[in-house]
C-alpha cells in the first residue's frame, strides 16, 4: 500500500496520546465486530446461529434490492406472457450468475474492507474510474426512476396520490437514515425486504401447476419462439438479478458492516440465502400471472396496478391487494439501497465520509447524495406526460449492457494478488465468471440483432 | 458495547486510555480503522497491452448497443 495526503482531514472524535485517531464510525463497527468475536468464541447449535444473524445482510439485502419494481414487472410480464416454461428454469439460471458474480464482491469486501468504486479507482486510475462511476450513476439514476414508478403504481391500486405515494417513500427513506447506525439500518431494511415473499401467497391463490413447474425446470420446456419481444423479456430476466449496482452496494455495505476474511463463509451463505428467497419471490411472481397467460389476456405496456386489476377475477381481491403492496415493496426497498450504494460509490470516489455508522453532521456529502438523487428520480416520475414505460424498458436493457465492462473490473480485481492475497479467485470460480460474462454479451448480441435485423433473429429461431 | 467502547464514545474529542484504545484495536483489523483507510492506499497497476485492448473492446460494445437501444427507441416512438 502507498501513503497518500487524505483529501479531508480525518473526522477526530478520539485522538489518543499514541497518535492514532480513532472515529464515531470506529468506535461503532468496532462494537458491531466485537459482538461477532464474543459469539465466534462460543461453540454449540445456537452460538452458531447467533453469529449467522449477526454476519447475515448485505448479501440478502442486494439480492432481495435487485428484486425490485421492474424486475417484478418482468417477471409479472414473463408469466403472463410465456406461461410455465423456459423462464421458469431461466429465472433459477440468472439467480445462480447473481450468486456467481455476488461472491467476488464478497471476498473482495472482506479482503481489502474497501468499496468497489475505490479499488476500481485506485487500482486502475480515474480515467477507467470515471468511466465506471458514469456506467453506475447513470444506471442508478433510471432505476431510481423505475423504481418510484412501481411505487406510485403499487400505491396508485389503493387509491394513493401520484405526489402522495412519492414523497411518502422520501420520508420513509430519510426515515431509515435517521438510526445513523449500519447494524439498525440493515435490520430494518431486512425486515422490509422480507416482505418480497409476499408473492409467494398471491401465487398460491392463483392455484399453479406444480406438476409443470417441475416439468419446466427439469426440461426448460416448452421453449418460446425466437421472436425480439422473446429476447427483449430475456434481457428484462436478466437485467433483473444481475446489474453494475449490486456489485458495488455489496461491496461497500460488507466494508461498513466490517466483515474480514474469517467471515468469507458466512457472506457465502448469506448472498446464496439472498439468491434463494429472491429467486422464489420471482418464481412467485411469474406463477402469479400465469392465469392471464390461461385466458389469453394482453398484458403487454402493464404497469403494477394494471396487472393487480387484471389478476383480482383470479386470485380474489386480497390477492390482488397484496400484489399492489408487493410492487410497491419491492419498489420502496430498492429506493433505499440504490441511492445508497451510489452515496457510497460518491464517498469512496470523492474521499469524503461514506458509512452509515456516520451522524449527520459527518456525513452531511454521503447524506446529500442519497436523498438529493433519490429525490430528482422521484421528481421526474411526477412529470406528466413523460414516458414511464419506455424508461422501465430502457433501465432492464442497460443494466444488462453494462454489465460486461463492470464485470471486467470485478474479474480483475479479484484475481489481483497485491490485494486480495490468498483470497483470488480459485480457477473454478473463474470459469463461471467468464461463463457469466458470454452469457451476458450473448444476450446482449442477441438484442441487438433483434432490433437492427428483425429477419435475421427469425433466421436463428428457424434452425 | 463493551465498557471500553462505551466510555470511548462518551469522551468524544477527548484523549482516551491505553486499554480503550486496545479494546477497538482488538475488535478492527488495523486496514479497517478509518485514518488508516484515509492515508493509505493500493497503488495503482499497470494495465497489460491486452488488458487495454479488452477494456476499449467493451466500451464500444457498451456504447454501441447503447446506440441500438436509442435506435430501437426511436423506430419505436416513430409514427407508422
Amino acid at each position: 500500500m502507498q501513503e497518500t495526503t487524505p483529501a479531508a482531514k480525518p473526522r477526530v472524535i478520539v485522538a489518543t496520546q499514541s497518535g492514532i485517531v480513532i472515529t464515531h464510525e470506529d468506535i461503532d463497527r468496532a462494537h458491531d465486530r466485537e459482538q461477532v468475536s464474543v459469539t465466534r468464541a462460543r461453540h454449540g447449535f445456537l452460538p452458531r446461529m447467533r453469529l449467522f444473524w449477526l454476519l447475515i445482510g448485505p448479501g440478502i439485502l442486494v439480492m432481495l434490492g435487485e428484486n425490485d419494481g421492474p424486475s417484478m414487472l418482468s417477471y409479472a410480464a414473463t408469466g403472463a406472457k410465456f406461461g410455465v416454461g423456459f423462464f421458469v428454469p431461466f429465472v433459477v439460471l440468472t439467480f445462480l450468475m447473481a450468486c456467481v458474480v455476488q461472491e467476488m464482491t464478497v471476498r473482495l469486501g472482506a479482503a481489502t474492507h474497501r468499496g468497489h468504486a475505490e479499488l476500481i479507482f485506485d487500482r486502475f486510475g480515474p480515467f477507467w474510474g470515471w468511466f465506471s462511476m458514469v456506467d453506475l450513476m447513470i444506471g442508478n439514476f433510471l432505476t431510481l426512476v423505475t423504481e418510484f414508478i412501481a411505487i406510485r403504481a403499487g400505491l396508485g391500486y389503493f387509491g394513493v396520490p401520484p405526489a402522495v405515494a412519492v414523497f411518502g417513500a422520501l420520508i420513509v427513506l430519510a426515515v431509515a437514515l435517521m438510526t445513523h447506525r449500519y447494524w439498525t439500518w440493515e435490520r430494518l431494511i431486512l425486515a422490509a425486504a422480507m416482505f418480497n415473499l409476499v408473492f409467494v401467497p398471491v401465487a398460491l391463490l392463483a392455484h399453479p401447476n406444480f406438476g409443470a413447474v417441475g416439468r419446466a425446470l427439469l426440461t426448460w420446456k416448452p421453449l418460446p419462439g425466437l421472436t425480439q419481444e422473446t429476447v427483449l423479456i430475456l434481457l428484462a430476466n436478466i437485467g433483473a438479478t444481475v446489474t453494475p449496482w449490486m456489485l458495488f452496494f455489496q461491496q461497500s455495505a460488507i466494508a461498513d458492516k466490517g466483515l474480514t476474511t474469517r467471515d468469507i463463509r458466512m457472506g457465502r451463505l448469506d448472498t446464496a440465502l439472498g439468491a434463494a428467497l429472491a429467486s422464489i419471490a420471482a418464481l412467485a411472481t411469474m406463477l402469479a400471472t400465469v392465469p392471464l397467460f390461461l385466458h389469453h389476456m394482453p398484458s403487454a405496456n402493464f404497469e403494477a396496478g394494471e396487472f393487480a386489476q387484471a389478476l383480482q377475477p383470479f386470485i380474489g381481491h386480497w390477492g390482488a391487494a397484496l400484489f399492489a403492496l408487493g410492487i410497491f415493496e419491492a419498489g420502496m426497498v430498492a429506493v433505499v439501497t440504490i441511492s445508497t450504494s451510489s452515496a457510497y460509490a460518491f464517498g469512496e470516489v470523492a474521499r469524503r465520509p461514506h458509512s452509515l455508522n456516520l451522524p449527520l453532521r459527518e456525513g452531511k456529502s454521503f447524506y446529500l447524495v442519497l436523498l438529493v438523487e433519490a429525490a430528482a428520480a422521484a421528481g421526474l416520475v411526477l412529470i406528466p406526460g413523460i414516458p414511464l414505460v419506455y424508461i422501465v424498458l430502457i433501465v432492464n436493457v442497460i443494466a444488462v449492457l453494462a454489465m460486461p465492462p463492470a464485470l471486467l473490473f470485478l474479474y480483475m480485481l479479484v484475481n489481483d494478488h497485491e490485494i486480495m492475497g490468498e483470497f483470488v479467485s480459485p480457477p473454478w470460480a473463474n470459469v463461471l465468471a467468464l461463463g457469466v460474462v458470454i452469457i451476458l454479451i450473448g444476450a446482449g448480441l442477441l438484442y441487438g440483432i433483434s432490433v437492427i435485423s428483425p429477419n435475421a433473429l427469425a433466421l436463428i429461431g428457424a434452425r | 458495547m463493551g465498557p471500553e467502547l462505551r466510555a470511548a464514545k462518551s469522551g468524544m474529542h477527548g484523549d482516551v486510555s491505553g486499554d480503550e484504545l486496545n479494546s477497538v484495536m482488538t475488535a478492527l483489523e488495523p486496514d479497517q480503522l478509518i485514518s488508516a483507510k484515509e492515508k493509505y492506499h493500493f497503488p495503482r497497476r499497470q494495465l497489460t497491452g491486452g488488458e487495454t485492448i479488452v477494456f476499449w473492446a467493451l466500451r464500444v460494445y457498451l456504447v454501441f448497443m447503447l446506440g441500438v437501444v436509442v435506435f430501437q427507441l426511436w423506430t419505436a416512438a416513430a409514427p407508422r
